[in-house]
Protein backbone atom coordinates (compact mmCIF):
# COMPACT_ATOMS: atom_id res chain seq x y z
CA UNK A 1 0.00 0.00 0.00
CA UNK A 2 2.94 2.30 0.56
CA UNK A 3 5.98 3.26 -1.40
CA UNK A 4 7.82 4.23 1.77
CA UNK A 5 11.11 2.53 2.61
CA UNK A 6 10.52 3.11 6.29
CA UNK A 7 7.18 3.79 7.86
CA UNK A 8 6.50 4.39 11.54
CA UNK A 9 2.85 4.37 12.58
CA UNK A 10 1.48 5.29 16.00
CA UNK A 11 4.67 4.32 17.82
CA UNK A 12 4.56 4.26 21.61
CA UNK A 13 7.65 3.75 23.77
CA UNK A 14 9.16 4.60 27.12
CA UNK A 15 11.34 3.54 30.02
CA UNK A 16 9.81 1.98 33.12
CA UNK A 17 6.83 4.08 34.13
CA UNK A 18 7.89 6.99 31.93
CA UNK A 19 6.18 7.27 28.56
CA UNK A 20 8.26 9.12 26.02
CA UNK A 21 6.62 8.52 22.67
CA UNK A 22 2.84 8.92 22.42
CA UNK A 23 2.06 7.74 18.92
CA UNK A 24 4.68 8.89 16.45
CA UNK A 25 4.01 8.80 12.69
CA UNK A 26 6.84 9.21 10.24
CA UNK A 27 7.86 7.93 6.82
CA UNK A 28 11.03 7.99 4.72
CA UNK A 29 11.10 7.06 1.03
CA UNK A 30 13.98 5.36 -0.76
CA UNK A 31 16.92 7.70 -1.24
CA UNK A 32 15.21 10.47 0.68
CA UNK A 33 16.66 12.47 3.56
CA UNK A 34 14.40 13.23 6.50
CA UNK A 35 15.44 15.47 9.35
CA UNK A 36 13.80 14.93 12.71
CA UNK A 37 13.79 18.13 14.73
CA UNK A 38 13.19 18.14 18.44
CA UNK A 39 14.42 19.82 21.58
CA UNK A 40 16.45 17.91 24.16
CA UNK A 41 14.22 15.36 25.82
CA UNK A 42 11.63 15.41 23.04
CA UNK A 43 12.21 11.73 22.39
CA UNK A 44 14.52 11.74 19.36
CA UNK A 45 16.96 9.24 20.86
CA UNK A 46 14.10 7.06 22.11
CA UNK A 47 12.57 7.00 18.65
CA UNK A 48 15.86 6.01 17.02
CA UNK A 49 16.45 3.31 19.64
CA UNK A 50 13.05 1.80 18.87
CA UNK A 51 13.85 1.96 15.20
CA UNK A 52 17.16 0.14 15.74
CA UNK A 53 15.55 -2.49 17.96
CA UNK A 54 17.41 -1.40 21.09
CA UNK A 55 14.21 -0.50 22.91
CA UNK A 56 10.94 -2.43 22.54
CA UNK A 57 7.97 -0.56 21.12
CA UNK A 58 4.94 -0.53 23.42
CA UNK A 59 2.50 0.08 20.64
CA UNK A 60 2.27 0.98 17.00
CA UNK A 61 4.27 -0.43 14.12
CA UNK A 62 7.56 -0.01 12.30
CA UNK A 63 7.43 -1.14 8.68
CA UNK A 64 10.43 -1.66 6.46
CA UNK A 65 9.72 -2.03 2.75
CA UNK A 66 6.13 -2.76 3.71
CA UNK A 67 7.02 -5.54 6.17
CA UNK A 68 6.33 -5.22 9.88
CA UNK A 69 9.68 -5.28 11.71
CA UNK A 70 8.45 -3.94 15.06
CA UNK A 71 9.42 -7.10 16.94
CA UNK A 72 12.53 -8.11 15.02
CA UNK A 73 15.90 -8.07 16.85
CA UNK A 74 18.45 -5.39 16.04
CA UNK A 75 20.74 -7.66 14.05
CA UNK A 76 17.99 -8.66 11.63
CA UNK A 77 17.23 -5.00 10.93
CA UNK A 78 20.90 -4.28 10.24
CA UNK A 79 20.99 -7.25 7.88
CA UNK A 80 18.05 -5.81 5.93
CA UNK A 81 19.81 -2.47 5.50
CA UNK A 82 18.38 -0.41 8.36
CA UNK A 83 21.39 0.95 10.27
CA UNK A 84 21.69 3.11 13.32
CA UNK A 85 24.41 5.52 14.36
CA UNK A 86 24.29 6.55 18.00
CA UNK A 87 25.89 9.67 19.42
CA UNK A 88 28.90 7.58 20.47
CA UNK A 89 28.98 5.73 17.18
CA UNK A 90 32.26 3.84 17.71
CA UNK A 91 34.08 1.29 19.87
CA UNK A 92 36.78 3.38 21.58
CA UNK A 93 38.98 0.44 22.62
CA UNK A 94 39.20 -1.05 19.15
CA UNK A 95 41.34 0.19 16.30
CA UNK A 96 39.89 2.15 13.42
CA UNK A 97 40.33 -0.78 11.05
CA UNK A 98 38.58 -3.08 13.54
CA UNK A 99 35.71 -0.61 13.89
CA UNK A 100 35.24 -0.62 10.12
CA UNK A 101 35.42 -4.41 9.96
CA UNK A 102 32.70 -4.64 12.59
CA UNK A 103 30.54 -2.30 10.55
CA UNK A 104 30.75 -4.78 7.67
CA UNK A 105 29.57 -7.72 9.79
CA UNK A 106 26.98 -8.86 7.25
CA UNK A 107 28.76 -7.83 4.07
CA UNK A 108 30.68 -10.43 2.08
CA UNK A 109 34.47 -10.20 2.13
CA UNK A 110 35.06 -8.88 -1.38
CA UNK A 111 32.43 -6.17 -1.08
CA UNK A 112 33.70 -5.23 2.36
CA UNK A 113 37.24 -4.85 1.06
CA UNK A 114 36.14 -2.65 -1.87
CA UNK A 115 33.92 -0.63 0.44
CA UNK A 116 36.76 -0.14 2.92
CA UNK A 117 39.03 1.22 0.19
CA UNK A 118 36.30 3.68 -0.81
CA UNK A 119 35.80 4.78 2.78
CA UNK A 120 39.52 5.31 3.28
CA UNK A 121 39.53 7.51 0.17
CA UNK A 122 36.51 9.40 1.47
CA UNK A 123 38.08 9.88 4.93
CA UNK A 124 41.88 9.93 4.47
CA UNK A 125 42.49 10.58 8.17
CA UNK A 126 41.02 7.16 8.96
CA UNK A 127 43.37 5.45 6.50
CA UNK A 128 46.34 7.23 8.03
CA UNK A 129 45.48 6.14 11.56
CA UNK A 130 43.89 2.80 10.78
CA UNK A 131 45.88 0.86 13.39
CA UNK A 132 45.36 3.39 16.19
CA UNK A 133 42.66 2.92 18.84
CA UNK A 134 39.50 4.84 18.00
CA UNK A 135 39.74 6.49 21.43
CA UNK A 136 42.80 8.43 20.23
CA UNK A 137 40.77 10.24 17.57
CA UNK A 138 39.46 13.78 18.09
CA UNK A 139 35.72 14.39 18.41
CA UNK A 140 35.30 15.23 14.74
CA UNK A 141 37.38 12.27 13.62
CA UNK A 142 35.31 9.96 15.78
CA UNK A 143 32.18 11.20 14.07
CA UNK A 144 33.83 10.49 10.71
CA UNK A 145 34.65 7.00 11.90
CA UNK A 146 31.07 6.55 13.13
CA UNK A 147 29.73 7.53 9.72
CA UNK A 148 32.30 5.38 7.92
CA UNK A 149 31.47 2.40 10.10
CA UNK A 150 27.76 2.84 9.45
CA UNK A 151 28.41 3.11 5.71
CA UNK A 152 30.55 -0.04 5.79
CA UNK A 153 27.35 -1.94 6.54
CA UNK A 154 26.00 -0.89 3.11
CA UNK A 155 22.76 0.45 4.56
CA UNK A 156 19.68 1.42 2.57
CA UNK A 157 18.75 3.81 5.36
CA UNK A 158 20.99 5.27 8.02
CA UNK A 159 19.35 6.69 11.14
CA UNK A 160 21.65 9.12 12.93
CA UNK A 161 21.35 10.50 16.43
CA UNK A 162 22.66 14.09 16.49
CA UNK A 163 25.66 13.77 14.21
CA UNK A 164 26.58 17.39 15.02
CA UNK A 165 26.71 16.90 18.80
CA UNK A 166 29.95 18.19 20.27
CA UNK A 167 31.39 19.32 16.95
CA UNK A 168 32.74 22.73 15.96
CA UNK A 169 30.85 24.59 13.20
CA UNK A 170 33.65 23.76 10.76
CA UNK A 171 33.41 20.04 11.53
CA UNK A 172 29.63 20.17 11.24
CA UNK A 173 30.25 21.44 7.72
CA UNK A 174 32.50 18.46 7.00
CA UNK A 175 29.91 16.03 8.33
CA UNK A 176 27.17 17.60 6.21
CA UNK A 177 29.42 17.44 3.19
CA UNK A 178 30.08 13.74 3.61
CA UNK A 179 26.41 13.04 4.23
CA UNK A 180 25.51 14.98 1.09
CA UNK A 181 27.80 12.65 -0.84
CA UNK A 182 26.10 9.58 0.65
CA UNK A 183 22.73 11.04 -0.20
CA UNK A 184 23.84 11.60 -3.76
CA UNK A 185 24.84 7.94 -3.89
CA UNK A 186 21.26 6.94 -3.08
CA UNK A 187 21.40 6.44 0.69
CA UNK A 188 18.27 7.33 2.62
CA UNK A 189 18.92 9.26 5.83
CA UNK A 190 16.93 9.92 8.96
CA UNK A 191 18.81 12.53 10.96
CA UNK A 192 17.72 13.52 14.45
CA UNK A 193 19.12 17.01 14.97
CA UNK A 194 18.83 20.37 16.64
CA UNK A 195 21.25 22.04 14.25
CA UNK A 196 19.49 24.10 11.58
CA UNK A 197 22.26 23.56 9.02
CA UNK A 198 21.04 20.01 8.47
CA UNK A 199 17.91 21.46 6.85
CA UNK A 200 20.07 21.94 3.76
CA UNK A 201 20.19 18.17 3.36
CA UNK A 202 16.53 17.54 4.04
CA UNK A 203 13.81 16.52 1.63
CA UNK A 204 11.31 16.41 4.47
CA UNK A 205 11.31 17.61 8.04
CA UNK A 206 9.45 16.09 10.98
CA UNK A 207 9.16 17.89 14.27
CA UNK A 208 8.95 15.89 17.46
CA UNK A 209 7.07 17.60 20.26
CA UNK A 210 5.61 16.10 23.40
CA UNK A 211 6.32 12.62 22.10
CA UNK A 212 4.37 13.09 18.86
CA UNK A 213 5.71 13.77 15.38
CA UNK A 214 3.96 16.43 13.37
CA UNK A 215 3.19 15.97 9.68
CA UNK A 216 6.01 16.17 7.18
CA UNK A 217 7.09 19.69 6.28
CA UNK A 218 9.38 20.99 3.61
CA UNK A 219 12.62 22.59 4.82
CA UNK A 220 11.44 25.94 3.48
CA UNK A 221 8.23 25.73 5.44
CA UNK A 222 10.27 25.23 8.60
CA UNK A 223 12.54 28.15 7.77
CA UNK A 224 9.56 30.43 7.19
CA UNK A 225 7.57 29.39 10.23
CA UNK A 226 8.30 31.84 13.04
CA UNK A 227 7.12 29.57 15.79
CA UNK A 228 9.24 26.65 14.63
CA UNK A 229 12.24 28.87 14.15
CA UNK A 230 11.93 30.18 17.64
CA UNK A 231 11.32 26.72 19.07
CA UNK A 232 14.28 25.01 17.47
CA UNK A 233 16.89 27.47 16.40
CA UNK A 234 16.52 30.54 18.56
CA UNK A 235 16.06 33.97 17.00
CA UNK A 236 19.37 34.25 15.23
CA UNK A 237 18.37 32.11 12.27
CA UNK B 1 65.78 -17.34 49.31
CA UNK B 2 64.75 -14.08 47.61
CA UNK B 3 65.74 -15.35 44.17
CA UNK B 4 63.84 -18.57 44.74
CA UNK B 5 60.75 -16.69 45.89
CA UNK B 6 60.87 -14.46 42.82
CA UNK B 7 61.39 -17.31 40.36
CA UNK B 8 58.66 -19.54 41.80
CA UNK B 9 56.49 -16.45 42.18
CA UNK B 10 56.63 -15.85 38.44
CA UNK B 11 55.93 -19.53 37.70
CA UNK B 12 52.96 -19.61 40.07
CA UNK B 13 51.92 -16.16 38.89
CA UNK B 14 51.45 -17.39 35.34
CA UNK B 15 49.36 -20.24 36.70
CA UNK B 16 47.26 -17.84 38.81
CA UNK B 17 46.68 -15.77 35.71
CA UNK B 18 45.21 -18.88 34.09
CA UNK B 19 43.10 -19.45 37.22
CA UNK B 20 41.66 -15.94 36.96
CA UNK B 21 41.39 -15.28 33.25
CA UNK B 22 38.20 -17.22 32.66
CA UNK B 23 36.41 -15.30 35.38
CA UNK B 24 37.71 -12.03 33.98
CA UNK B 25 36.63 -12.83 30.43
CA UNK B 26 33.12 -13.61 31.64
CA UNK B 27 33.05 -10.42 33.72
CA UNK B 28 34.34 -8.33 30.82
CA UNK B 29 31.73 -9.57 28.38
CA UNK B 30 28.71 -10.12 30.61
CA UNK B 31 29.38 -7.89 33.66
CA UNK B 32 28.65 -10.96 35.73
CA UNK B 33 30.80 -12.29 38.56
CA UNK B 34 30.84 -16.03 38.01
CA UNK B 35 31.22 -17.29 41.56
CA UNK B 36 30.99 -20.85 40.24
CA UNK B 37 34.32 -20.31 38.45
CA UNK B 38 36.30 -21.85 41.32
CA UNK B 39 33.99 -24.87 41.26
CA UNK B 40 34.55 -25.31 37.53
CA UNK B 41 38.28 -25.44 38.39
CA UNK B 42 37.55 -27.96 41.15
CA UNK B 43 35.67 -30.15 38.67
CA UNK B 44 38.62 -29.77 36.31
CA UNK B 45 40.85 -31.13 39.08
CA UNK B 46 38.59 -34.18 39.41
CA UNK B 47 38.71 -34.68 35.65
CA UNK B 48 42.49 -34.58 35.81
CA UNK B 49 42.44 -37.12 38.60
CA UNK B 50 40.42 -39.59 36.52
CA UNK B 51 42.05 -38.89 33.19
CA UNK B 52 45.66 -38.82 34.42
CA UNK B 53 45.86 -40.97 37.54
CA UNK B 54 43.10 -43.49 36.74
CA UNK B 55 42.96 -43.76 32.95
CA UNK B 56 46.64 -42.83 32.50
CA UNK B 57 45.99 -40.56 29.52
CA UNK B 58 48.91 -38.37 28.42
CA UNK B 59 48.65 -34.85 29.96
CA UNK B 60 48.12 -33.01 26.64
CA UNK B 61 45.09 -35.22 25.96
CA UNK B 62 43.69 -34.44 29.41
CA UNK B 63 44.13 -30.72 28.79
CA UNK B 64 42.41 -30.77 25.39
CA UNK B 65 39.62 -33.07 26.58
CA UNK B 66 39.05 -30.94 29.66
CA UNK B 67 38.86 -27.74 27.65
CA UNK B 68 36.51 -29.13 25.01
CA UNK B 69 34.19 -30.87 27.49
CA UNK B 70 33.89 -27.82 29.75
CA UNK B 71 33.48 -25.47 26.79
CA UNK B 72 30.57 -27.56 25.54
CA UNK B 73 29.08 -27.84 29.03
CA UNK B 74 29.37 -24.07 29.51
CA UNK B 75 27.10 -23.25 26.56
CA UNK B 76 23.86 -24.68 28.01
CA UNK B 77 24.74 -23.26 31.44
CA UNK B 78 24.99 -19.85 29.80
CA UNK B 79 21.68 -20.14 27.98
CA UNK B 80 19.92 -21.48 31.06
CA UNK B 81 21.08 -18.70 33.39
CA UNK B 82 22.39 -15.54 31.80
CA UNK B 83 19.69 -14.35 29.34
CA UNK B 84 17.24 -14.56 32.27
CA UNK B 85 19.58 -12.42 34.37
CA UNK B 86 19.92 -9.82 31.66
CA UNK B 87 16.17 -9.22 31.81
CA UNK B 88 16.20 -8.71 35.58
CA UNK B 89 16.12 -5.28 37.16
CA UNK B 90 19.50 -5.55 38.90
CA UNK B 91 21.43 -8.15 36.91
CA UNK B 92 24.75 -7.66 38.70
CA UNK B 93 23.43 -8.21 42.21
CA UNK B 94 21.26 -11.07 41.06
CA UNK B 95 24.20 -12.70 39.28
CA UNK B 96 26.16 -12.82 42.52
CA UNK B 97 23.34 -14.64 44.28
CA UNK B 98 22.59 -16.96 41.38
CA UNK B 99 26.17 -18.00 40.76
CA UNK B 100 26.83 -18.35 44.48
CA UNK B 101 23.92 -20.78 44.49
CA UNK B 102 25.33 -22.63 41.51
CA UNK B 103 28.71 -22.77 43.26
CA UNK B 104 27.16 -24.26 46.41
CA UNK B 105 25.20 -26.77 44.37
CA UNK B 106 28.24 -27.95 42.45
CA UNK B 107 30.28 -28.24 45.64
CA UNK B 108 27.55 -30.20 47.44
CA UNK B 109 27.02 -32.54 44.48
CA UNK B 110 30.75 -33.14 44.17
CA UNK B 111 31.00 -33.90 47.90
CA UNK B 112 28.08 -36.35 47.67
CA UNK B 113 29.31 -38.10 44.55
CA UNK B 114 33.07 -38.10 45.08
CA UNK B 115 33.44 -37.74 48.87
CA UNK B 116 35.23 -35.09 50.92
CA UNK B 117 38.59 -36.84 51.24
CA UNK B 118 41.72 -35.11 50.00
CA UNK B 119 43.05 -36.38 46.70
CA UNK B 120 46.32 -35.79 44.97
CA UNK B 121 48.01 -36.82 41.73
CA UNK B 122 51.69 -37.85 41.68
CA UNK B 123 53.77 -35.05 40.18
CA UNK B 124 55.75 -37.53 38.09
CA UNK B 125 52.73 -37.88 35.77
CA UNK B 126 53.79 -34.54 34.28
CA UNK B 127 57.40 -35.70 33.86
CA UNK B 128 60.17 -36.84 36.17
CA UNK B 129 63.03 -34.92 37.68
CA UNK B 130 63.47 -31.27 38.61
CA UNK B 131 63.87 -28.45 36.11
CA UNK B 132 66.35 -25.58 36.21
CA UNK B 133 64.63 -22.33 35.41
CA UNK B 134 65.53 -18.71 36.16
CA UNK B 135 68.58 -19.96 38.07
CA UNK B 136 66.45 -22.09 40.40
CA UNK B 137 65.54 -25.74 40.69
CA UNK B 138 61.84 -26.58 40.83
CA UNK B 139 59.45 -29.49 40.17
CA UNK B 140 58.81 -30.26 36.52
CA UNK B 141 55.04 -30.12 37.08
CA UNK B 142 55.23 -26.44 38.10
CA UNK B 143 57.11 -25.48 34.98
CA UNK B 144 54.73 -27.58 32.89
CA UNK B 145 51.78 -25.73 34.40
CA UNK B 146 53.40 -22.32 33.87
CA UNK B 147 54.22 -23.11 30.24
CA UNK B 148 50.68 -24.29 29.47
CA UNK B 149 49.28 -21.25 31.29
CA UNK B 150 51.39 -18.96 29.16
CA UNK B 151 50.25 -20.77 26.03
CA UNK B 152 46.58 -20.52 27.03
CA UNK B 153 46.94 -16.80 27.80
CA UNK B 154 48.51 -16.35 24.38
CA UNK B 155 45.63 -18.22 22.76
CA UNK B 156 43.12 -16.00 24.55
CA UNK B 157 44.95 -12.96 23.20
CA UNK B 158 44.92 -14.40 19.69
CA UNK B 159 41.22 -15.19 19.96
CA UNK B 160 40.35 -11.68 21.12
CA UNK B 161 42.58 -9.82 18.67
CA UNK B 162 42.90 -11.99 15.60
CA UNK B 163 39.50 -13.59 15.02
CA UNK B 164 36.13 -12.23 13.94
CA UNK B 165 34.42 -13.67 17.00
CA UNK B 166 37.10 -12.18 19.24
CA UNK B 167 36.68 -8.77 17.68
CA UNK B 168 32.95 -8.95 18.34
CA UNK B 169 33.72 -10.04 21.91
CA UNK B 170 35.90 -6.96 22.42
CA UNK B 171 33.23 -4.76 20.87
CA UNK B 172 30.74 -6.00 23.48
CA UNK B 173 33.29 -5.31 26.24
CA UNK B 174 33.88 -1.80 24.92
CA UNK B 175 30.30 -0.66 24.28
CA UNK B 176 27.54 -3.18 24.77
CA UNK B 177 24.58 -1.29 23.37
CA UNK B 178 26.59 -0.12 20.41
CA UNK B 179 27.44 -3.76 19.74
CA UNK B 180 23.76 -4.69 19.71
CA UNK B 181 23.02 -1.75 17.41
CA UNK B 182 25.47 -2.85 14.73
CA UNK B 183 23.99 -6.32 14.71
CA UNK B 184 26.30 -8.38 16.92
CA UNK B 185 24.49 -11.42 18.33
CA UNK B 186 25.22 -10.70 21.99
CA UNK B 187 23.98 -14.03 23.32
CA UNK B 188 25.93 -16.10 20.81
CA UNK B 189 29.19 -14.25 21.48
CA UNK B 190 28.63 -14.25 25.24
CA UNK B 191 27.81 -17.96 25.29
CA UNK B 192 31.07 -18.66 23.49
CA UNK B 193 32.95 -16.44 25.96
CA UNK B 194 31.26 -18.27 28.84
CA UNK B 195 32.23 -21.61 27.29
CA UNK B 196 35.83 -20.44 26.87
CA UNK B 197 35.80 -19.27 30.49
CA UNK B 198 34.67 -22.73 31.60
CA UNK B 199 37.24 -24.40 29.32
CA UNK B 200 40.03 -22.26 30.79
CA UNK B 201 38.82 -23.18 34.27
CA UNK B 202 39.09 -26.84 33.30
CA UNK B 203 42.69 -26.41 32.15
CA UNK B 204 43.50 -24.54 35.37
CA UNK B 205 41.82 -27.41 37.19
CA UNK B 206 43.98 -30.02 35.49
CA UNK B 207 47.03 -28.39 37.09
CA UNK B 208 45.41 -27.54 40.43
CA UNK B 209 46.39 -30.85 42.09
CA UNK B 210 50.02 -30.29 41.09
CA UNK B 211 50.20 -26.63 42.07
CA UNK B 212 48.19 -26.83 45.29
CA UNK B 213 49.35 -30.26 46.47
CA UNK B 214 45.91 -31.79 46.96
CA UNK B 215 42.27 -30.97 46.40
CA UNK B 216 38.75 -31.57 47.76
CA UNK B 217 35.28 -30.47 46.59
CA UNK B 218 35.70 -27.41 48.85
CA UNK B 219 38.42 -25.98 46.60
CA UNK B 220 35.99 -23.65 44.81
CA UNK B 221 35.65 -20.74 47.21
CA UNK B 222 39.39 -20.23 47.91
CA UNK B 223 40.01 -20.34 44.16
CA UNK B 224 37.27 -17.77 43.61
CA UNK B 225 39.03 -15.49 46.08
CA UNK B 226 42.36 -16.03 44.34
CA UNK B 227 40.80 -15.36 40.94
CA UNK B 228 39.09 -12.28 42.22
CA UNK B 229 42.29 -10.90 43.74
CA UNK B 230 44.24 -11.61 40.55
CA UNK B 231 41.75 -9.91 38.25
CA UNK B 232 41.14 -6.95 40.52
CA UNK B 233 44.90 -6.32 40.71
CA UNK B 234 45.17 -6.46 36.91
CA UNK B 235 41.95 -4.78 35.86
CA UNK B 236 38.40 -6.05 35.98
CA UNK B 237 37.14 -6.79 32.52
CA UNK B 238 40.58 -6.58 30.91
CA UNK B 239 41.75 -10.15 30.28
CA UNK B 240 45.32 -9.11 29.53
CA UNK B 241 45.64 -7.26 32.82
CA UNK B 242 45.11 -10.66 34.38
CA UNK B 243 48.64 -11.70 33.42
CA UNK B 244 50.12 -8.80 35.34
CA UNK B 245 47.72 -9.43 38.22
CA UNK B 246 48.67 -13.12 38.30
CA UNK B 247 52.41 -12.46 38.38
CA UNK B 248 52.13 -9.78 41.06
CA UNK B 249 49.94 -12.11 43.11
CA UNK B 250 52.32 -15.06 42.59
CA UNK B 251 55.45 -13.15 43.52
CA UNK B 252 53.79 -11.59 46.58
CA UNK B 253 52.53 -14.98 47.69
CA UNK B 254 55.98 -16.55 47.41
CA UNK B 255 57.63 -13.64 49.22
CA UNK B 256 55.07 -13.96 52.00
CA UNK B 257 55.68 -17.70 52.21
CA UNK B 258 59.41 -17.10 52.42
CA UNK B 259 59.43 -14.32 54.99
CA UNK B 260 56.04 -14.23 56.72
CA UNK B 261 54.76 -17.72 56.19
CA UNK B 262 52.05 -17.66 58.86
CA UNK B 263 50.34 -14.76 57.07
CA UNK B 264 50.53 -16.19 53.55
CA UNK B 265 46.93 -17.45 53.56
CA UNK B 266 45.68 -13.93 54.27
CA UNK B 267 47.20 -12.70 51.06
CA UNK B 268 44.20 -12.72 48.68
CA UNK B 269 42.17 -10.68 51.15
CA UNK B 270 44.99 -8.25 51.93
CA UNK B 271 45.79 -7.63 48.27
CA UNK B 272 42.13 -7.16 47.43
CA UNK B 273 41.64 -4.59 50.18
CA UNK B 274 44.84 -2.77 49.28
CA UNK B 275 44.09 -2.54 45.58
CA UNK B 276 40.50 -1.51 46.15
CA UNK B 277 41.70 1.27 48.46
CA UNK B 278 44.49 2.57 46.28
CA UNK B 279 43.47 1.85 42.70
CA UNK B 280 39.89 0.60 42.52
CA UNK B 281 40.06 0.28 38.73
CA UNK B 282 43.02 -2.12 38.96
CA UNK B 283 46.62 -1.40 38.07
CA UNK B 284 45.90 -1.39 34.34
CA UNK B 285 42.48 0.16 34.84
CA UNK B 286 42.46 3.00 32.35
CA UNK B 287 45.78 3.10 30.56
CA UNK B 288 45.56 -0.23 28.78
CA UNK B 289 41.94 0.25 27.86
CA UNK B 290 42.79 3.54 26.21
CA UNK B 291 46.21 2.72 24.77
Amino acid sequence: MTSALLEIAGLHAGYGSIRVLWGVDLAVRTGETAVLLGANGAGKTTLLKCLAGLLPARGGAIRWRGEDITRLPARVRVRRGLCHMSELGIFPDLTIAENLDLGALFVDRATARRRRAELYTLFPILAERRHAAAATLSGGQRKMLGIARALAAEPALLAMDEPSAGLSPKLVGTVIESLARCRAAGLALLIAEQNVRFLDLADTVFTLEGGRAAAALTPDAVRQDDRLRRAYFGMGM
Amino acid sequence: MLAYALATGIVFGLYFALVGIGMNLVFGVMRIVNLAHGDFIMLGAFSAFWLLAVLHLPPPAAIVLGFVAFFLAGLPVYYALVPRLARAREPEMLSLILFFGLSQTIEALAAMLFGNSERSIPGRLLGRGPVHLLGQTMPRAWVYAAAVSLAMLGLVWLYLHRTRLGRQTRAIMAARQEAVAIGIDIHRISAIAFGIGAGLAAVAGVFAPFMLGSFTPALGIPLDLTSFAVIVIGALGNPLGTVLGGVIFGVTLMLMRAYLSSFADLLPDLVLILVLLVRPAGLLGRQVRRA
